[in-house]
């Protein structure tokens, strides 16, 4: 595969409480930009390093969702609250307190009767808004989400935004998302980056 | 190419295109069958096979069961002896599994584990017993230690492979959310590989139960003994049935068993048919 850069000179800043919409036709690099946020890729050039990551407690959502499938859901879930607690502390098992506000995201997504279930029961709606039961219960500051919605129908697809919001503006954080729907866009976000197919530096940044 | 051109052309395949490798095995397994029916000649006595096999058969049946007692408490030493060898090879192989999965390990130590790995399970359960027999006596230790190493072989090998396949997505996903390493491998990576192993095990502790009847013939304790005691004195036929029919019982019951857990399993894993 050739070498090719994916985005130059992209420059932006976000304040906490934004809520920004990354769109894009495939193939752009929005994956890889998050992935970068997250700190898990290395950009060639600039100071974009990991900044995110350092500064800020980042979490990520990725379409391959990364759950662990032989665990119950609720396990799954509240394994996003582990960077709180010590290994001892969770040797054998969760505090209480996690444990009712595992349940009642669950419950917000819709999944309360579906917490003792094995993970790999689930369908892909299901696990989807899984993934985000336990990015949101990490409680990041800046909350990374690659097409979260993607493969929820239209009514899951408005719940499941208007709670990321809240929970973002609860903790006074950031949201970066990759969208399809403009009209999603224009409903949710605050800003918006496009990024281009053609021109690496041909992106555009705008408020909503 | 036309319909016709295909047709002219396919006789003249050289004659000897459809020796490949399968035609040859195959060519070779019927010479061997041929050149050995020199076997079926017996001992060229003059027998009465018919009249042997009734007579047998009229000891063998029906089965004694005054002796279910002490038949039931030899099963019974059997089981302990599967049962706790499973249990020191799946310690033991858990390690050794470390040592012989490619992502885990440097390849010098995946060679040289795989490779005694090859050695152990190329040894028949039957000689590790007779081994054993020769190293600690003849009592049931020389059972565990022989069914110990002879499954490690089998654990070990099934181990390193769900290591090598086992998900690592949840395990990254749970450290860049902030968790320990050990946090990370309990939460993300052990739940998909703890069914596994549990079915390898089941799987393994079934197959110790059927060599540990066995091994008792050479001495390594067991209802093997009593097997061969039976079979050894004269007009014990029918005990000998009743120790095979209670074998049978007790298989069969571990094999339901192991065979529903082990669906249950499956149902964790792969999930049950769903739609989306």
């Amino acid at each position: 595969m050739a070498e090719r850069w994916l985005f130059r000179n992209l420059k932006f800043s976000l304040n906490r409480g934004d809520f920004l919409a990354v769109t894009g036709p495939s193939g752009t690099g929005k994956t890889s930009l998050l992935r970068a946020l997250n700190g898990e890729l290395n950009s060639e050039e600039g100071s974009v390093r990991n900044l995110a990551q350092a500064i800020l407690p980042c979490g990520a959502i990725f379409q391959d969702l990364q759950l662990a499938n032989g665990a119950r859901a609720i396990q799954n879930a509240l394994s996003g609250s582990l960077g709180r607690h010590s290994t001892r502390d969770t040797l054998f098992g969760f505090p209480a307190s996690e444990k009712s506000s595992a349940i009642e995201l669950l419950d917000r997504l819709g999944l309360a009767d579906k917490g003792e279930q094995w993970t790999s029961t689930l369908s892909r709606g299901e696990r989807q808004r899984l993934a985000i039961a336990r990015t949101l219960l990490a409680g990041p500051v800046l909350l990374l989400a690659d097409e979260p919605v993607a493969s929820l129908d239209l009514d899951w697809a408005e719940n499941v935004l208007t709670l990321l919001k809240e929970k973002q503006s609860q903790r006074n954080g950031a949201l970066v998302c990759v969208l399809h729907d403009l009209e999603q866009v224009e409903r949710h976000a605050t800003h918006q980056l496009t990024l281009s197919e053609k021109e690496p530096d041909g992106w555009s940044f705008r408020k909503v | 190419m036309s319909k016709e051109e295909m047709n002219s052309e396919s006789p003249q395949l050289p004659w000897h295109s459809r020796f490949d490798l399968q035609g040859i095995t195959f060519a070779l397994f019927i010479l061997l069958g041929i050149s050995s029916l020199p076997a079926l000649e017996g001992s060229g006595r003059d027998l009465d096979y018919w009249g042997n096999l009734t007579g047998f058969l009229d000891q063998f049946l029906p089965p004694d069961f005054d002796i279910l007692p002490q038949t039931l408490t030899g099963i019974w030493e059997t089981i302990q002896i599967a049962g706790i060898s499973t249990l020191l090879a799946t310690v033991l192989s858990l390690v050794l599994a470390l040592g012989a999965a490619r992502t885990l390990s440097p390849s010098w130590l995946v060679m040289i584990t795989r490779m005694l790995l090859n050695c152990i399970r190329t040894i028949p359960s039957l000689l590790w017993a007779i081994l054993a027999v020769v190293l600690v006596g003849s009592n049931s230790l020389a059972g565990v230690i022989a069914l110990t190493f002879y499954s490690s072989g089998y654990l070990a090998k099934f181990f390193s492979e769900a290591f090598e396949s086992a998900d690592l997505q949840a395990q990254k996903a749970l450290r860049s959310l902030g968790a320990s390493s050990l946090q990370a491998f309990q939460y993300g990576l052990w739940p998909n590989l703890r069914p596994v192993i549990w079915s390898h095990c089941l799987w393994m502790l079934e197959y110790n139960v059927r060599s540990a009847s066995i091994i008792g013939y050479v001495g390594a304790g067991g209802i093997g003994l009593h097997l061969k005691l039976y079979a050894e004195s004269a007009e014990s036929w029918d005990k000998f049935s009743m120790v095979l029919l209670c074998m049978l019982v007790i298989v069969t019951l571990l094999d339901l068993t192991g065979e529903k857990v082990r669906k249950s399993i499956r149902d964790q894993l792969e999930g049950k048919k769903k739609t989306d």
